[in-house]
């Protein structure tokens, strides 16, 4: 009755244990696609290898995040304590020499700071938080948070074919192969 | 990550022992090295002029200590290993064992500092309870009240069952645990009894290993100026401790596999803890120094600040910046990367230069106080109090040579006796495979 119009999004295959799914991986990997995932109730050891994943660029967002947070601590303490209100206490220095003071809030600061990047950058690298995705049209896509460990190859994928595809994740093992369509 | 799975073909049944036709050439020289070292020591220390035997007591202390703490910390990794039941460490935990067990050889060269000839040039207090005529309490009553409070704690007959103790009973863990890890080797039934009793016989000598590394600390190193204190001290050595020990596990780890040996059973992954670790214990180093500092700093209190004072006159200000930031700064922004960790040879550098580091702290702990105190003790002899006695020096540095040629002849020696890494381990399998 209703005429939508239904987009592929693409193959969705279950795999019987985490030891299929890693095996799986491999093969897909080795095979060339890029637009894929794994998906798994919990998380397995050596899978991000398996999948040929690089390592995250996280890491140097946190470091200059990090870096950041103590430049400022670093500008905070030492114009209100040095430039504008010298604050002198038990004869110490109000200069460059009064830093042993600022350590404990430039530390501070740089663990917060990076712990924002972690947060934010992740969030932002993953593309969260989103509304909906479209594997969730699959019936069965639930089982990922419970006991089915499955692989999704996206259409969008230059090497993905309906039949290629199709019969590639059926040669690995892949079992209940659904073509996954979403909602326009 | 695609690497080899490792099955129980790829360990040696019998064990991976090192070819000791291939190590006794390093081995004779470091003997003969710490042997001639030690002759012409105890010649510095007891009878050459007595300028030289003041300077080099000083020099003797720093590197008995320096190579005390290495052992002390490896005594420590095999108990951290044991009672946290980790099992990426069963493959590398032997190294640990044997650098622990240089501790009972390494402790002998105390022996020395045990003389009241030597103590005299290094520890005030003692001589101060010597010079006491009658009984020095109540002598210490009338005329040094600060001694007299610290009597309980800073008197001769504790201070050696002190000493007796951490040569007894810490020798006792080590050795206990080593041979309990070494008999399984050739058990043909090891089963997991080992590994219980290890972990049993673990938790309580985390105790005696704190006591240890915070009273040699106090005793040999704070006690050269008996009005000095700080509750940071022990915590602190304890981290540079950890940290350089683990060093020394990375290089001896690194040499074993160029050799041919812990082949299969050590790998990038085991590489890439012992590096997070030793990042760890240097930003845990670096919170501690500084607390200590920032704590006395702050408080501002005349007989804590003179620590700091000392070491900041002269050129060992310099010195001092060059640790905040050789210690701290450089291997903080090296260690981070997570592929140097990884490569065995890269991460041998970082442990090399950590170590020099290691040595570096350890001198300012225990040498700026030599110009102070031996013009204290006899101006005429040493000159007045001064920031440091010229030519003093090269005492230190053949004291080092001489006490570190003796650590690598017993570690040399410790890892020639048994298998390099425990091959009937129940969990070598799981270790070898490790993934992190």
């Amino acid at each position: 009755m209703s005429t939508t119009r239904k987009r592929v999004y693409g193959y969705l295959a279950e795999f019987k244990s985490a030891s299929a799914l890693y095996k799986g991986a491999e093969k897909i990997r080795d095979a060339g696609f890029r637009k894929w995932d794994c998906y798994s109730p919990y998380p397995i050891h050596g899978l991000d290898g398996a999948m040929g994943l690089k390592r995250s660029i996280l890491p140097w967002f946190v470091f200059f995040g990090g870096m950041t947070g103590t430049a400022t601590a670093f500008a905070l303490a030492y114009t209100t304590q040095v430039v504008i209100y010298p604050t002198v206490v038990q004869s110490k220095p109000a200069n460059i020499f009064t830093v042993p003071a600022f350590f404990p809030i430039m530390f501070e600061l740089t663990i917060l700071f990076s712990g924002f990047t972690v947060l934010f950058g992740l969030l932002a690298l993953i593309q969260l938080p989103r509304l909906n995705h479209p594997l969730f049209a699959s019936r069965q896509f639930h089982r990922a948070t419970d006991d089915g460990f499955f692989i999704a190859i996206e259409a969008r994928d230059p090497k993905f074919s309906p039949n290629g595809t199709r019969d590639l994740l059926a040669g690995i093992g892949g079992a209940n192969i659904e073509l996954v369509e979403e909602e326009d | 990550m695609a690497h080899h799975h490792v099955t129980s073909a790829d360990i040696a049944i019998n064990g991976d022992h090192l070819d000791s036709s291939k190590v006794s050439k390093v081995k004779s020289i470091a003997l003969g090295v710490a042997a001639i070292g030690t002759v012409v020591s105890l010649y510095l220390l007891f009878l050459a002029p007595e300028k030289i035997q003041g300077t080099y007591a000083y020099s003797w202390l720093y590197a008995f200590y320096l190579f005390l703490t290495l052992s002390i910390g490896g005594v420590f990794w095999v108990l951290l290993h044991n009672v946290s039941n980790a099992s990426w460490g069963t493959s590398v935990r032997r190294v640990f064992e044997n650098i622990g067990a240089t501790f009972p050889w390494m402790f002998l060269f105390c022996i020395p500092l045990l003389t009241p000839h030597v103590q005299h040039y290094l520890y005030e207090w003692m001589n101060i309870h010597r010079a006491a005529p009658g009984d020095v309490k109540e002598y210490l009553h009338h005329h040094d009240h600060l001694l007299y409070n610290k009597y309980w704690f800073m008197n001769r007959t504790f201070w050696y069952g002190r000493v007796a103790f951490y040569a007894i009973v810490f020798s006792g863990v080590i050795i206990g645990l080593r041979k309990l890890s070494t008999d399984q080797d050739t058990d043909p039934n090891p089963g997991t009894w080992r590994l219980l009793k290890a972990r049993y016989h673990s938790n309580y000598p985390l105790i005696i290993f704190a006591l240890t590394i915070t009273f040699t600390g106090f005793d040999f190193a704070m006690g050269l100026d008996y009005t000095w204190f700080s509750t940071m001290w022990g915590v602190y050595l304890f981290a540079g401790a950890a940290l350089n020990s683990m060093a020394v596990g990375v290089l001896v780890c690194t040499w074993l596999k160029s050799k041919g040996h812990l082949k299969h059973v050590a790998g990038p992954e085991q590489f890439h803890v012992m590096g997070k670790l030793m990042f760890a214990f240097t930003v845990f180093w670096a919170y501690i120094t500084f607390s200590q500092f920032f704590l006395i700093w702050y408080a501002n209190i005349t007989e804590e600040t003179k620590y700091f004072l000392i070491r900041n006159t002269g050129n060992w200000n310099t010195a001092m910046y060059f640790l905040l930031f050789g210690h701290f700064v450089v291997p903080f922004v090296v260690l981070l990367q997570a592929w140097l960790k990884r490569n065995p040879k890269l991460l041998s550098i970082v442990a090399i230069y950590t170590l020099c580091m290691h040595a570096l702290d350890h001198y300012l702990i225990i040498i700026p106080e030599r110009g102070i105190s031996l013009g204290k003790i006899n101006p005429e002899v040493f000159g007045d109090i001064q920031v440091s006695i010229p030519g003093a020096f090269w005492g230190d540095i053949f004291a080092f040579i001489t006490i570190g040629a003796a650590f690598v002849f017993f570690l040399l020696r410790a890892l020639g006796q048994h298998s390099l890494y425990p091959n009937r381990d129940p969990r070598i399998l799981e270790s070898a495979n490790a993934s992190n």
